[in-house]
């Protein structure tokens, strides 16, 4: 059981830095970068949690897809490639103490409904239940993602044309 | 799943085909949305798929809400894109589509599939609003409200899933049997965290008060047709998703989100009216005057099914009939606004509505005919409305929230009647080209679209109780 | 159950992330970065209550996700075209 927390917590450290840096780097390139260390921090729990599935599945969405995307994005527009001028507006220190405050509610919640105990980390769940169970129990958002991956596509187009 | 077949089947080769194509769709699912209320009157209430699906009345109720929307959101649209020069059957295709994603809200038993239909209407609205690519303030409508759409499904999304966790479950019905059951340990904070953030993702969907500053902006820079169909159809589809999460799923722990409501509710009426006075624009000021409208209907909300101890009209039931009466304001005031303005969304202005009366006298009348019955005139659907909704707040005890609505009522009067008098003003300096310039030509579709929500308005206003029982049936067949 | 207070410090840091930076892509990728931890928490969740449900959601949230990226990105690409300038501030043609 120790491993596991070992491993959890350098990988919680990782994203978190991964987080801040996104958000405070000057540079956009750089945000990218370190969104990857993020995503391959979430995958990484993903798997220590024992959800295949989902880890695997981050891992190529993601890492994969997304980020190639903003770096497209970012290419598209000639964002200037380094640190640009200072980004964030002024209101800066307001929110950070806005968002401490939230943090502290939303973790006096967690730990409100489960206490202290342990999660039992059970074996692995099997890729087939969530098959199967994405198929029988949520067929119906199933369908309605392809209607949305639809939409997605023709908005895409419709944006992207030459007018 | 028939339904979202037919809805889709648009070919986006030729124009006018797919407005043939729309027709078809919007008829056919038409028919569905009718025989599904056959059914259910007749088989009552049932869930298909495995629970993820209610139809029940009001799931019927509002999808015709939403179909009707729909189709006068096509008839004003063909006029506008023809001035404009944008004849892309594209503009057909996501206006259908983000009416799918209405549908299934509509009728969505489980908070997942309420996230997906969510996300389905709103991507397509995304590039609704920035469909003018020729005009910088459309794009960045798009772009605005692109931006706070987004924040606002990852917040919903939070929701979700901290409500999952309280709960156990996502689907709607064994929320509800779940809270029932542990009510102990259900009320901890986790769950109120769980209500917090589901009400501030649908609060930014539906622009209530304190989240409503994209509003103004993207209603003014989208085009006019979208931000007709905005105004009306999200709203409705908004609606139905939080009636049937919170009156619904949590009716049980409701002394946890009815106080947040309260608060929503008034600060929208103030915020609405109060900024609509100040406006010099009069699509801005419709905009601001739908956030009013907004808090109207979160006062029905909030008083949702508390106030029907006698069978008076419970709080869901107005709610549901305001919704139906505000689609069809808000369709014919931008449907006109729509017809007035020429080339390039240009003169918005109230300046420019000066002695309109005398240049299109018809236009005049139906934008003062909307108007009125947004103030909540009698003889107006609005007023009808308006009465239901104050009456189930005063049945269900809430007398501060009856009263702040009337206020906002007379402010709202207010508004609307000083955009009606200029232009009915016979003001001395009336510029002789004011006359004679050239009569706008009404295009079959936005004619026939005005026609439709005049009468229908009219109609609400003078026999209402055909519709209001309607309303009232629907909430009696709510699944519980 | 660290875990889930992980989730809810990723999602504020991306909430204040949007809220403070300017250019229309890194605000987004702070809308990404909420999205990824709420997916933590909907698994963190799903483990405590050992039913698998949890999965088929974050299976759901991730395919809107990459959905969402694909539009965003086409409008903020349609912006450009037109004007240099990526940062919040100077898209503002309408105030008030």
């Amino acid at each position: 059981m120790v491993a596991q927390n070992v491993a959890f917590w350098i990988f919680a450290a990782f994203m978190a830095a991964g987080a801040i840096r996104v958000v405070t780097t000057d540079n956009i390139v750089h945000a990218a970068l370190w969104l990857v260390l993020v995503l391959a921090g979430g995958a990484a729990q993903f798997i220590l949690l024992g959800q295949e599935f989902v880890a695997w599945v981050q891992v190529i969405v993601y890492i994969g897809a997304v980020i190639v995307l903003f770096l497209f994005g970012i290419m598209l527009t000639r964002a200037p490639m380094e640190a640009e001028e200072k980004l964030n507006n002024n209101l800066r220190w307001p929110g950070l103490a806005a968002a401490l405050l939230f943090a502290g509610t939303l973790a006096w919640a967690f730990l409100d409904q489960w206490g202290s105990d342990k999660i039992k980390l059970t074996k692995p769940v099997r890729t087939k239940e969530i098959g199967d169970l994405v198929f029988r129990g949520y067929l119906v958002p199933f369908e309605v993602v392809g209607v949305l991956l639809l939409a997605a596509l023709i908005g895409a187009v419709v944006m992207a044309r030459k007018d | 799943v028939l339904l979202r077949a037919i809805l889709r089947t648009q070919p986006k080769l030729v124009y006018q085909l797919s407005i043939a194509a729309a027709f078809v769709g919007l008829v056919t699912s038409g028919a569905f949305v009718g025989n599904e209320w056959r059914i259910i009157h007749r088989s009552g209430i049932f869930q298909t798929f495995s629970g993820a699906i209610a139809v029940d009345g009001m799931t019927v109720f509002v999808q015709a809400i939403v179909l009707i929307a729909t189709a006068l959101g096509v008839l004003l649209a063909l006029g506008y894109l023809r001035r404009e020069g944008l004849e892309t059957p594209e503009y057909l295709v996501l206006l259908l589509l983000s009416a799918t994603g209405m549908l299934v809200m509509a009728h969505a038993n489980d908070l997942v599939l309420v996230f997906v239909a969510l996300e389905v209407f709103s991507i397509a609205l995304y590039i609704l609003a920035a469909f003018d690519r020729r005009r910088a303030e459309s794009q960045e409508a798009g772009l605005k409200y692109f931006v706070l759409g987004a924040f606002s499904s990852a917040i919903f999304l939070y929701g979700i899933a901290l409500t999952y966790g309280a709960t156990g479950s996502t689907s709607l019905t064994e929320i509800a049997t779940q809270l029932g059951v542990v009510d102990p340990k259900a009320h901890t904070g986790l769950l109120v965290a769980g209500f917090a953030l589901l009400i501030v993702g649908l609060g930014f969907k539906v622009s209530a008060a304190p989240f409503h500053m994209w509003t103004p902006d993207v209603y003014e820079g989208s085009p006019t047709p979208v931000t007709a169909f905005m105004a009306s159809a999200t709203k409705v589809a908004a609606f139905a998703a939080f009636l049937r999460i919170f009156a619904g799923a949590f009716a049980q722990a409701s002394d946890d989100w009815r106080p947040a409501i309260y608060v929503l509710a008034v600060l929208s009426l103030l915020v609405g009216t109060i900024a609509a006075a100040i406006q010099s624009d009069v699509k801005r000021m419709l905009a601001y005057s739908s956030i009013a409208h907004a808090g109207y209907i979160l006062i029905g909300l909030q008083v949702a099914n508390a106030g029907s101890k006698r069978n008076e009209l419970p709080g869901t039931a107005a709610s549901l009939f305001y919704l139906l009466v505000y689609a069809l304001m808000a369709l014919g005031a931008f449907g006109v606004v729509q017809s007035i303005n020429h080339r390039g969304e240009t003169n918005h202005a109230i300046t420019d509505y000066k002695q309109l009366s005398k240049r299109q006298p018809l236009l005049a009348a139906l934008l003062t005919l909307f108007l009125l019955a947004q103030a909540g005139v009698p003889f107006t659907g609005g007023f009808i409305a308006k009465l239901s909704i104050f009456r189930s707040a005063v049945d269900a005890g809430q007398y501060q929230l009856a009263i702040a609505g009337m206020l906002a009522a007379v402010i709202g009067a207010f508004v609307y009647l000083r955009l009606v008098v200029t232009m009915y003003a016979t003001g001395q300096d009336d510029d002789p080209d004011a006359a004679n310039e050239p009569r706008i030509k009404l295009d079959v579709g936005s004619r026939i679209a005005l026609t439709i929500t005049a009468s229908a308005i009219i109609v609400l206003g003078v026999l209402p109780n055909w519709f209001l029982d309607i309303a009232h049936q629907a909430t009696q067949l709510l699944t519980r | 159950q660290h875990y889930f207070i992980l989730g809810a410090i990723l999602f504020t840091i991306g909430a204040t992330g949007l809220l403070l930076r300017r250019n229309a892509i890194v605000m987004f990728m702070c809308v990404e970065l909420m999205l990824n931890a709420v997916n933590l928490t909907f698994v963190t969740f799903a483990k405590a209550l050992n039913d698998s449900a949890g999965q088929a959601a974050v299976f759901f949230t991730l395919i809107v996700a990459a959905a969402e990226v694909a539009v965003g990105l086409a409008i903020i690409v349609a912006i450009f075209r037109r004007r240099q300038g990526a940062t919040a501030d100077d898209i503002d043609l309408m105030k008030g």
